[in-house]
């Protein structure tokens, strides 16, 4: 599988070179072009901002930035062909800032827990899920988004950046990890072994028989 | 087993994009990010933030809440010092060389303009958190290119 070239949103195919060109073509103040790039990396920006569990409004702030240094920089990009591992980065640098920023008082793992997790100890969502449970492919659904949530940190950030649509590049999600592009592929496979292991125990959880 | 990951990999982008999609409100803003490109102006990059290039370690719990950051241009630096008061922030700045300037605060919402003294310092009241970026103009009278800095989050 290519990674670079897939299907987005619209169902237009966007490849590399597809991406210099509206990278060049926004530089010269073609606004269909920027669109072109919000279309394609939106949701990879989105992806490292959850990926860092920041809180919505802290995520929102970073997704927002992010864009609005693009658009200023959109002239002086070195490698428009790579504005998708450009943007990672950016987003990253803006994850860590908001991070370390002292205004940000709950303690990071409880607000985020409240923020990404499903269904723990919540009567109402427990209800739902227990509802969701009739149809198997939202029960599936379900387990795997709680065992998605319930993994490591690393696993935790790598999956949810490949997990943006269009799929992103090893470069882009590297660079969305302050990673080697090497380690990708492995931890990938790592990580995804990690997941099954997770839902296989939520399955056992629930089944009746046990 | 690849085959397999492929697979798992897809069914869990199709979770995110249904279950985490970006808000509509937050892609237009993207959409809208490009009108705040100012193609006349220099930009002067950042090259410094307390919260990010500094050892997190090595942050002490008291002064967090007092962000440096620098911006810089050719032989221009702005050096930005961001405080945070509750839910608000300031910003108190300095131009070095020193010089007067008219400086625009600008953030989404809104753009807040106010004037160095004769040493190049300013200082904001209460600004809302979210992005923000300083346009600096020459003063009253004066001439040369507008200056942008790049975008932070206050």
């Amino acid at each position: 599988m290519w990674r670079g070239i897939a299907a987005n949103g619209k169902g237009v195919l966007v490849s590399p070179d597809d991406t210099g060109l509206l990278v060049r073509s926004a530089a010269n103040g073609d606004e269909a072009a920027w669109r072109g790039l919000v279309t394609r990396f939106s949701s990879l920006v989105w992806a490292v901002a959850r990926a860092h569990r920041l809180t919505n409004a802290d995520a929102a702030d970073v997704y927002q930035t992010t864009w609005l240094r693009l658009a200023e920089h959109i002239g002086r990009i070195e490698h428009p062909d790579r504005v998708g591992a450009w943007l990672a980065t950016a987003a990253r640098r803006e994850c860590l800032q908001s991070l370390r920023s002292a205004a940000k008082t709950a303690p990071t793992d409880d607000m985020d827990r409240l923020d990404i997790t499903p269904a723990v100890g919540n009567p109402t969502e427990e209800a739902v899920l227990a509802a969701e449970t009739e149809r198997e492919d939202a029960a599936r659904a379900a387990a795997m988004w709680r065992a998605f949530s319930r993994l490591s940190g690393r696993c935790r950030e790598l999956l949810r950046i490949l997990m943006a649509t269009p799929p992103p590049s090893y470069a882009e999600v590297a660079a969305a990890l302050g990673l080697p592009v090497g380690s990708i592929g492995p931890t990938r496979a790592r990580c995804l072994q990690r997941l099954r292991e997770e839902m296989a125990g939520i399955r056992d959880g629930l089944s009746p028989s046990s | 087993m690849n085959e397999s990951d492929d697979e798992l990999e897809a069914e869990l982008r199709r979770l995110a994009a249904d279950r985490e999609p970006v808000p509509a409100a937050l892609v237009q803003a993207a959409l809208d990010a490009f009108g705040w490109r100012d193609i006349d102006a220099e930009l002067a990059e950042l090259v410094y933030d307390s919260l990010v290039d500094t050892d997190a370690a090595s942050l002490v719990r008291g002064t967090a809440d007092q962000r440096l950051v620098s911006f810089a241009i050719g032989g221009i630096t702005i050096d930005v010092e961001v405080t945070s008061a509750g839910p608000g922030r300031s910003v108190m700045g300095q131009i070095a060389p020193p010089q007067r300037a008219t400086v625009d605060i600008r953030y989404p919402q809104d753009t807040v303009t106010i004037e160095t003294d004769e040493l190049g310092r300013f200082e904001s009241g209460p600004l809302p958190p979210g992005p923000a970026s300083l346009r600096l103009r020459p003063p009253p009278g004066g001439e040369g290119p507008a200056i942008v800095t790049d975008w932070i989050s206050l």
